[in-house]
């Protein structure tokens, strides 16, 4: 049962940093529907480089570069070419998927190399995480560099006329963003789950965005919400251990997916919608282009 | 920029007529396939000869000809299933589930005739083919409707719903086919029981009947976007929600309308490729291919524009590139996955040309300046 709960809170702990990720993405104006892409290039990148090198480190750190790169190249559409932010998250999204099906086929398979110590018994990442959640709160509540990001995700044209750098600030947080899913990738291909297979990420991603909606862009909730994700996923792939012989494996498979949509429709109740409301960044998704 | 005398600048687009949007598809294409002879590079291949090779095999090869035409019709289903919630400016990304939950009912329905238990029995085509069809439409509809339910009426993100929704089906299906589900072949493959040979859909020249429904309603959505009264209210919808409501379109029934028509859709891509195409008859061990393939749908609505009629050379183009890829995948020894990175590159490429729909180049005379010194 220990072992369970460890491995719950492995689970949990992807979901919150790559979701981390994409709620500062987000809190700055700019909806990154690409997750699940950044997450499979970092899991597959880091994969690579780690087996090449034999270096943790430097599997960790090319998941950190790619998901930075990745989370440029959708500041560049997004804020520069002021295009659509669906498209663009999508297109990272399927390249994503497409290119890391061809680059990581040749290592498919495990690892193998010994498995990262964990720290109290638990995984050093979850305390990575949850010093994330903790610092996300911190910068974004009391800090003047929060405010900024605010203040660009509600009013651009408002933060652009109080000396707030609308593009600046947007392209750090995208920027942020991407690192923290390239990395919460190479965090599930280097330590939750070391066997590389073809998109083996099988919606992770899109859950963690799910949850940052739910989340009403406040990282506790998040994190709460992530706890609740990563046990069920957990839950899904070892249901033998709460209910044995109670409906197929596979029926297990699609549980995390349908609380999520029943999440996301308990999301339409009043006093949810209000606060909902209320909560969400007054400029998500739009681009912000100065008057020239 | 200056080159020669002339001076290149960056314009905003006033207008974008048809020829030149079609140009920016024609060039994000050409310039994707540029980009991709890299990854030909890069595994010592010569990019001219595996483009020639994809060619030949996919449009010019009694073997490579029919799959590609099956592909096509599957891929123009596939892109129509997008086209039409993107028409009301959403994203169905959910043809896979969809087109799961279609094949799935049409197995249902061939499971209520007892078809599992006896193949080799005569069945009443005429009926069962139809119902079937119906079948496949409806389940895919069934499914699809939650999604454009929950966006018209909570306004709750389609793209995470139509993901999950992938989700859940895909592991559906493994429930129905694998470990002793209900259409698992009596062999125990893991794969679903076989269609009967009285149950095959009927060919003409080897091609399926359902490339009449692909034709058909690519047809038949232009003219309901073109000329009626409700695909003017999808397009206004699209354009613009919440103006549409002021004009007493309601914000509710256009986006179940659109995923339900989309859902259909797909559902028909799902019956075509796994009760129709010659060679297949059975949900195989590897259905998740499909399930991929289908998110070529996006792309090729994105390069027709949402158009459906450009949609069908499209989808022709497509079928080809990713059959005659698989192809060349084998007989040059590439590794797994070609026609998946091609996805990729092609996708990023679109994004990128999505700028040139707001922006142009303007080559114009520079005007005598004194030279820099």
């Amino acid at each position: 049962m220990f072992e369970f709960f460890v491995r719950s809170l492995d689970a949990s702990t992807i979901f919150t940093i790559a979701a981390i990720g994409e709620l500062i993405g987000q809190r700055s104006g700019v909806l990154n529907v690409g997750v699940e892409g950044i997450m499979l290039f970092g899991a597959t990148l880091g994969f690579i480089v780690a087996q090449a090198t034999g270096s943790y480190l430097l599997g960790f750190l090319a998941g950190i570069a790619i998901g930075a790169l990745l989370g440029l190249l959708h500041g560049f559409f997004s804020v520069t070419l002021g295009g659509d932010q669906v498209v663009s998250g999508m297109g990272i999204w399927i390249m994503g998927f497409g290119l890391t099906t061809y680059i990581g086929n040749p290592y498919t398979g495990p690892l193998g190399m010994d498995r990262i110590p964990s720290v109290l018994g638990l995984s050093p990442f979850f305390f990575v995480g949850l010093a994330l959640v903790i610092l996300t709160k911190f910068v974004l509540s009391k800090t003047s560099l929060g405010l900024k990001i605010r203040s660009v995700g509600e009013n651009p044209s408002v933060a652009e006329v109080s000396g707030v750098k609308v593009a600046k600030t947007r392209y750090y947080s995208s920027i942020t963003g991407g690192m923290l899913m390239g990395f919460a990738g190479a965090v599930y291909a280097l330590n939750y789950n070391p066997v590389w297979n073809y998109n083996f990420l099988m919606g992770w991603g899109f859950i963690a965005l799910a949850l940052v909606f739910f989340s009403m862009w406040n990282p506790y909730i998040l994190m709460a919400g992530s706890l609740l994700f990563g046990t069920l996923w957990q839950l899904s792939l070892n249901p033998q251990l709460v209910l044995p012989g109670l409906f197929s494996r596979y029926i297990w498979r699609t549980v995390p997916f349908g609380i999520t949509l029943i999440v996301l429709f308990s999301m339409s109740m009043k006093w949810f919608r209000t606060r909902w409301g209320a909560a969400k960044p007054d400029a998500l998704g739009q681009p912000y282009l100065k008057e020239e | 920029m200056r080159i020669a005398g002339y001076k290149l600048t960056l314009a905003k687009r006033e207008t974008l007529s048809g020829l030149q949007a079609s140009m920016i598809s024609v060039l994000a294409v050409l310039t994707a396939l540029l980009l991709f002879s890299l990854i030909f590079i890069q595994a010592d291949v010569n990019p001219l000869e595996a483009y020639k090779e994809i060619f030949d095999y996919a449009f010019f090869n009694s073997y490579g000809l029919p799959l590609t035409i099956n592909r096509f019709i599957f891929l123009l289903l596939s892109t129509c299933a997008f086209i039409i919630p993107f028409r009301a400016g959403l994203w169905n990304i959910g043809m896979t589930g969809q087109l799961y939950a279609g094949s799935l009912s049409a197995f249902a329905v061939m499971y209520a005739f007892g078809v599992k238990d006896a193949k080799s029995a005569e069945y009443p085509a005429l009926i069962i083919i139809p119902l079937m069809i119906l079948a496949a439409a409806l389940g895919a509809m069934i499914i699809a409707s939650i999604a454009g339910y929950l966006r018209g009426k909570y306004n709750v993100n389609e793209i995470v719903v139509t993901m999950m929704l992938n989700f859940i089906t895909f592991w559906l299906v493994s429930f129905m086919i694998k470990d002793g589900g209900l259409f698992m072949n009596p062999g125990g493959r893991g794969e679903s029981f076989e269609l009967p040979a009285s149950l095959y859909a009927p060919l003409y020249k080897g091609v399926p009947f359902t490339l009449i429904f692909a034709l058909g309603f690519a047809f038949f959505l232009h003219w309901l976007f073109a000329k009626t009264k409700l695909g003017y209210q999808i397009r206004a919808y699209g354009e613009n929600p919440t103006g549409a409501e002021y004009a007493g379109i309601s914000t509710v029934r256009i986006p179940l309308l659109v995923f339900i028509m989309g859902g259909a859709l797909a559902g028909l891509a799902g019956y075509h490729y796994f009760a129709a195409v010659p060679g297949v008859y059975k949900i195989a061990r590897s259905y998740a291919f499909l399930g991929d393939l289908a998110f070529y749908g996006i792309i090729c609505g994105l390069i027709a524009q949402a158009n459906p009629i450009a949609a069908i050379p499209v989808a022709l183009l497509f079928g080809g590139l990713t059959n005659g890829g698989r192809f060349v995948q084998g007989k040059m020894h590439l590794g797994f996955g070609i026609d998946y990175a091609l996805l990729g590159v092609l996708m990023i490429t679109l994004v990128a040309f999505q700028f040139f729909y707001r922006y142009q180049f303007a080559l114009t005379k520079a005007e005598k300046e004194s030279p820099d010194v």
